[in-house]
């Protein structure tokens, strides 16, 4: 129960800096507008007739604009921790890394989710691409950018914590970040490519490899996250 | 014992900061250490606050062992260094709330109106730290050391950057924590401080760690001699 207790405060600390700060937020919002925005034009304004063309064209727009704005959020997490020593004052409270891996996932997640909602519905929008959707195909939609979201803050949080005590840690985390997420791309794109253009997750391969790619890096994280931020 | 660490040794690269050290200390005791910068003060506090592992030695905090289980005992500890250990962009009243509810503290909101009152910060509570300036974030920080009633609290360099009046605070501070049976250990360079504040004496250079004196065996002019000569010979070594 206490777990519990400390990880809703955690998550709801992460959550109240994010929102109390707005630049990152406002950032990442932009700068995924602005990357739909650009290929809509480059596409646009007459897109594909055939659906399994603007199904593939709005699938790499949106992940495009998610692995873009994960990467600024990941940037962002642990800076707000080491600046003022924030994270040694919650370590000092004796909660378990473990936890504190789970909730900087959680809260990462939470926001990812907000903004990439927001994202798709502009994205779907400029790329011609909602009247392919019905609701049944939007909820699925929704459920795989989730899942790739997960996935994503999983692998994410832990390398970010890795790279944040480093010189060069934007580049370092790009670097080190890009390859360990790719299998999580890929996998969500396919899905998405998969939900705009068919309707459905056909075979299965693909969820299934995001599923168990981001649960792998969630367990060996959480179990490994105590000597990711000690000094 | 409240604190017992033995042979604690610290090497970053090849550079050792901390050789061999040992120190302990008693309920009610204040420990003041004295050291010039680059002693490996900061280094020494973070190694018995349990936020950074030593090469090697050992360290039990109330007879637990601190470097194979730290969670079980950070929350006996209260540590102030030269971060604040908070977030900035949060009041005084949020900080302490949450760190609150971490340690699952009862009675909260009265805990926290009890300290901000007497470090002086009520009229602030809800103000963002990051317009606060060094002495009030000083006070603040003693605050969020002491909001779960640590029974070990570490002080590094709290006296550095304080005009008068804040100085005595920390003191006055120091002295209630030391007369309700807690132990300190306290790490500056000002002679004349670690004095005032300290039941016991020991220098840090040359990564060792020296036992001076009690603070009823030698006056503070004594202490500032010995100082002073020691900082000479570790300045020709």
């Amino acid at each position: 129960m206490k777990t519990f207790h400390q990880l809703g405060w955690l998550i709801r600390k992460d959550v109240a800096l994010f929102i109390r700060t707005k630049d990152t937020l406002v950032l990442i919002f932009i700068f995924s507008v602005l990357v739909v925005l650009i290929f809509s034009l480059a596409f646009g304004p007459i897109f594909p007739q055939e659906v399994e063309d603007r199904g593939k064209l709005a699938a790499s727009v949106l992940w495009a604009a998610f692995a873009f704005a994960g990467i600024i959020l990941l940037n962002r997490t642990f800076d707000v921790e080491r600046t003022s020593g924030g994270l040694h004052g919650v370590r000092l409270t004796g909660v378990d890394p473990g936890n504190l891996y789970l909730s900087k996932v959680v809260s990462s997640l939470i926001l990812l989710a907000v903004l990439g909602t927001v994202i798709t519905l502009v994205a779907l929008q400029f790329l011609d691409a909602l009247d392919v959707l019905t609701l049944r195909t939007l909820v699925k939609l929704i459920g795989v950018l989730i899942l790739g979201t997960l996935g994503f803050c999983a692998v994410g949080v832990t390398i970010s914590g890795i790279s944040t005590g480093t010189h060069g840690k934007e580049s370092l985390l790009s670097v080190i970040l890009l390859p360990l997420i790719f299998p999580i791309i890929m996998a969500g794109a396919k899905c998405t490519v998969s939900l705009l253009t068919a309707g459905g997750l056909e075979g299965g391969f693909w969820i299934w490899m995001l599923i168990i790619y981001g649960l792998v890096f969630l367990a060996s994280s959480y179990l490994l996250f105590e000597f990711v931020i000690e000094e | 014992m409240l604190l017992q660490a033995s042979k604690i040794t610290k090497r970053f690269g090849h550079r050792t900061v901390l050789n061999d050290l040992n120190i302990n200390v008693q309920p009610g005791e204040v420990v003041s250490i004295l050291g010039p910068n680059g002693s490996g003060k900061t280094t020494l506090i973070k190694i018995l606050s349990t936020l950074i592992k030593p090469g090697s030695g050992n360290l039990l905090i109330a007879g637990a062992n601190a470097l194979e289980n730290p969670l079980h005992v950070r929350p006996s500890l209260g540590v102030v260094v030269h971060e604040p250990l908070t977030y900035l962009e949060l009041t005084p009243h949020e900080n302490l709330r949450f760190l609150g509810k971490l340690y699952t503290i009862d009675s909260l909101e009265r805990r926290i109106a009890i300290l901000l009152d007497e470090v002086g910060l009520t009229q602030y509570a809800h103000e963002r730290l990051e317009i606060f300036s060094r002495g009030m974030i000083q006070r603040f920080m003693i605050a969020r050391a002491l909001i779960h009633n640590p029974t070990l609290i570490f002080f590094d360099e709290p006296f550095s950057g304080l005009d008068a009046p804040a100085k005595q605070f920390v003191l006055e501070r120091i002295h209630h924590e030391r007369a309700q049976g807690k132990g300190i250990v306290l790490t500056t360079h000002d002679t004349a401080l670690a004095y005032r504040a300290g039941s016991r004496y020991l220098f840090l250079l040359n990564a060792r760690l020296n036992a001076i004196a009690n603070r009823n065996e030698i006056e503070v002019n004594e202490l500032s001699r010995r100082y002073e000569q020691s900082l000479k010979l570790h300045e020709m070594k």
